[in-house]
């Protein structure tokens, strides 16, 4: 490692304060560790933003020329003077002023009316159905999880934040790894020379077995790998509404996530997929103000976190991809809130990304079921993901899905 | 694997919450077949009940404005109860003698999965456990019927906005796909119609109190499933239970919680003629008597919760006693599972999904805290030859791999370390 290399993976280690070096006994170590297989620059990095419980598509990117979207929901729909317009008839939620920025500055495309065919309208079924990426056949694996059984075998490759897997991340034979938000800490000398010992295969494990040594495994993989660049100050985060809309999932804190997934880019984290989530779109009641705060929080996060990343050699690598797992009715229920429905917008961010519309906007005046249509697959997104960002066949992973979004800029 | 010592850590670490020191090895003594009738035979009155002190659990009321000067003594309290109301129900899964019902009692706060954090009153919460324990091993039509009616289920899925002017359906099409039918076993038509004939119920919430306003009632006739008639919730509660479709799917939920996530039942028609007149204990006596108790493949991921109630129970930890509660909730909280706070209405994950690089470290460094608050004597009175072997008797394990036992073995010498790594060890882990 040259001393250049050193310098700056110190400074991302321990941020403003090199003194606190000193505190990390093993930093050379762990340095070189890090450094020992560098993502290169020009490797596109994916990172999935998951939305929990359904957001609100017609409140997110909103028909304000429609009058149809007015007298449908009177009580939560956005006065076209406060909507942040995108083109002459759409117009994004006025606490979306980041990606409102990002779309100026053509990074960011959104699918309109994605969904998959015969739309469920329960949270776990949908998002089960978004998350394995075979919304017509049961799968127990996740789309992603899939290109990583086909992977060499790396617990750096597929990362999410928060104790518990998403089923996104989860393969028929390897699954990603968790990273917990307050870093890792594992147990220390002989003790920890013990637990080594318990994370070894063996020839008796079953499926289960195995998994439970291999996570002890990757705990030390990963902890010796990233645990310094973890010790920086936490992103102070704005109070999310939990009272309604708080059963269906995903975390809260998804400024601190990206945070730490920044750093990590920045310190050259071998990751080529990272998955974040926020909870609490399930706004059966008050929706209006309550999604709004929610999708604030997505907007500036992802916003901060482009902006972050703008002096990073990786900056231009990343895309992110933003889904949750139906949208909501078009009529507003007694409750000032929308039940559960269908399709619902997707955003592909970043700097390889051609910003604009994909797909048609469905039709308030043609409800399926008093529903909207569906009018792209998100198989159609997922294929373009995996051959654009992973690099990789797309037929292997969605059982030969023909259709693609042409969202990525080539080259 | 010893078929015998299978079938009774099964007995063990599912249909109960794992062996206190001694119970394993006698039971090893007895067999599997009186084990099991042990285990089925309710000893009321359950006297490791008996000696947990009753908690107060009152209610706070509406919360204060955020001006109110009595708001700090308001949350002060409301914490109280939150936290008292957790430690307690942990301690009754630690020191209940018959535990068959309290294993029961946390599959079914897993399948109704309700959360305080919507709630936000430990009350109504308090009052839905008492609900679930009482119908635990009951009759799941009667179940069915008293949670139609629990404040803390209508909150948390919005019973209370639904009215005959303005449907909202989360409760109904939660109630037939996650409580009593399953996905797919209805039309989108039957979940309109059924939550018309849920409407009508409003909630206090700081109490779980529900009444029943008539005029927001739909009063009309309602076609579910083929029926109609002017359904309301205890009639249409009935009707959904009576599908033969209810009896599957509960056959399949307790499978999926108590023998296998990984692989469906082989053959559930023995299941599911058990559950014919809806009994729950019947079924889990099926489920517990039948042969798929001895097939190997079965395995199950413990979860946070069920994890550290049986290292509780090995170390003689009565959990409200740990030094101190706000790190055991921490902890809980890191390992992503607390009791009353389930991530979402579909409940627990399950396998996999405790088994992130994460929950390992969180796991490692909670045992490490249990172990030294823990009674060791039952392996520490041993001499160090005996002691591998006795704490996979002390733990319920069926039998250890070449590689822990020689993680175990390098550490005889030290019964708390030994106890650790065990603990921490794919086998115990993972119940076999």
């Amino acid at each position: 490692m040259d001393t250049v290399t050193r310098r700056k993976f110190l400074q991302l280690a321990v941020g403003t304060s090199i003194g606190t070096a000193a505190a990390f006994l093993s930093i050379e170590e762990i340095a070189a560790a890090a450094s020992a297989r560098p993502l290169l620059s020009g490797t596109p990095i994916l990172v999935v933003v998951t939305l929990y419980g359904g957001n609100d598509g017609l409140n997110t990117v909103i028909p304000f020329k429609d009058p149809i979207y007015y007298s449908s929901r009177p009580d939560i729909s956005y006065k076209q003077e406060s909507i942040l317009q995108l083109d002459s008839q759409y117009g994004l939620n006025p606490s979306m002023t980041g990606i409102a920025n990002l779309w100026k500055g053509g990074k960011v495309a959104i699918v309109r009316g994605a969904g998959y065919p015969s739309p469920d309208r329960s949270h776990f079924s949908s998002m089960a159905k978004w998350q394995s990426g075979s919304p017509t056949s049961h799968s127990t694996s996740g789309w992603i999880g899939r290109w990583i059984d086909s992977q060499p075998d790396d617990p750096m490759l597929a990362i999410s934040l928060g104790s518990v897997l998403p089923p996104l991340l989860a393969g028929d034979k390897k699954v990603g790894s968790a990273l917990p938000l307050g870093g890792l800490v594992i147990p220390e000398g002989t003790i920890g020379a013990d637990f080594r010992k318990l994370s070894l295969p063996s020839s008796s494990d079953s499926k289960l077995r195995s998994l439970a040594a291999n996570s002890m495994k990757d705990l030390f993989n990963i902890s010796e790998t990233i645990t310094p660049i973890l010790k920086r100050p936490e992103t102070k985060e704005i109070e999310l509404p939990t009272i309604n809309g708080g059963n269906a999932g995903g975390d809260s804190n998804l400024t601190q996530q990206l945070n730490i997934v920044s750093k990590l880019i920045q310190a050259d984290a071998p990751t080529r997929v990272w998955s974040v989530s926020l909870g609490g779109f399930d706004t059966h009641a008050n929706e209006a103000n309550a999604q709004s705060i929610l999708l604030g929080s997505v907007s500036s996060a992802i916003d901060k976190f482009m902006s972050d990343l703008k002096t990073s050699k990786h900056g231009a690598d990343v895309v992110v991809l933003v889904y949750s797992e139906f949208g909501r009715r078009v009529v507003g229920n007694a409750s000032k809130g929308t039940d559960h429905g269908t399709s619902g917008p997707m955003f592909i961010i970043g700097d390889k990304i051609k910003g604009g519309f994909y797909g048609d906007q469905p039709s308030l005046s043609k409800l399926v079921d008093g529903d909207l249509s569906v009018t792209t697959d998100f198989r159609d997104v997922y294929a373009s993901v995996i051959e654009d960002v992973l690099k990789s066949p797309a037929d292997r992973y969605l059982n030969n899905w023909k259709g693609r979004t042409k969202f990525y800029k080539a080259g | 694997m010893n078929t015998e010592r299978l079938e009774i850590a099964r007995l063990y670490h599912r249909f109960d919450f794992g062996p206190r020191p001694g119970e394993f090895a006698s039971a090893i003594k007895i067999g599997a077949t009186a084990t099991r009738d042990k285990l089925f035979r309710n000893s009321q009155p359950d006297l490791g009940l008996m000696n947990i002190p009753e908690i107060l659990i009152t209610d706070l009321g509406q919360r204060p404005s955020p001006l109110d000067p009595s708001l700090a003594t308001f949350t002060s309290e409301l914490r109280r109860q939150n936290t008292e109301l957790t430690t307690w129900w942990l301690d009754r899964m630690v020191l209940a003698d018959f535990s068959l019902q309290e294993k029961a009692t946390w599959f079914w706060h897993g399948h109704w999965a309700t959360s305080i954090k919507k709630l936000n009153f430990a009350l109504p919460m308090y009052k839905q456990h008492q609900t679930l324990q009482k119908y635990a091993l009951g009759n799941f039509n009667e179940m069915v019927s008293a949670m139609l009616d629990d404040g803390a289920l209508q909150f948390w899925l919005d019973g209370q906005e639904n009215t005959a002017k303005s449907p909202n359906e989360n409760l109904a099409r939660e109630l037939m796909e996650l409580f009593t039918l399953g996905v797919g076993r209805y039309s989108e038509i039957d979940v309109k119609e059924l939550s018309r004939a849920l409407t009508g119920i409003q909630v206090t919430r700081s109490s779980g109190d529900i009444t029943f306003k008539k005029n927001r009632f739909d009063n009309g006739t309602k076609n579910i499933l083929g029926a109609s008639q002017n359904f309301d919730r205890k009639s249409a509660g009935k009707l959904l239970v009576s599908q033969p479709s209810s009896k599957l799917f509960i056959t399949e939920r307790v499978w999926f919680r108590y023998i296998s996530s990984q692989f469906p039942a082989p053959d559930s028609s023995n299941l599911e003629s058990a559950f014919e007149g809806r009994e729950i204990r019947e079924l889990l006596f099926a489920l517990a008597s039948s042969d798929v108790m001895k097939d190997s493949r079965y395995e199950l991921v413990k979860s946070p919760v069920e994890w550290f109630v049986a290292v509780c129970r090995a170390l003689s930890i009565t959990p409200s006693k740990l030094v101190k509660n706000s790190v055991l909730l921490n902890y809980l909280q890191k390992l992503a599972q607390v009791p009353f706070d389930p991530p979402n209405v579909g409940g627990w994950p399950t396998d996999d999904a405790w088994l992130s690089t994460a929950s390992a470290q969180f796991r490692a460094s909670f045992a490490t805290w249990l172990v030294a608050q823990g009674d060791i004597s039952p392996i520490e009175n041993l001499t160090p030859g005996e002691r591998v072997q006795k704490t996979a008797d002390l733990l319920g394990v069926v039998e250890w791999s070449a590689r822990t036992k020689s993680a175990l073995e390098g550490n005889i010498k030290s019964s708390k370390r030994l106890i650790l790594l065990a603990i921490c060890s794919p086998e115990y882990l993972v119940s076999a």
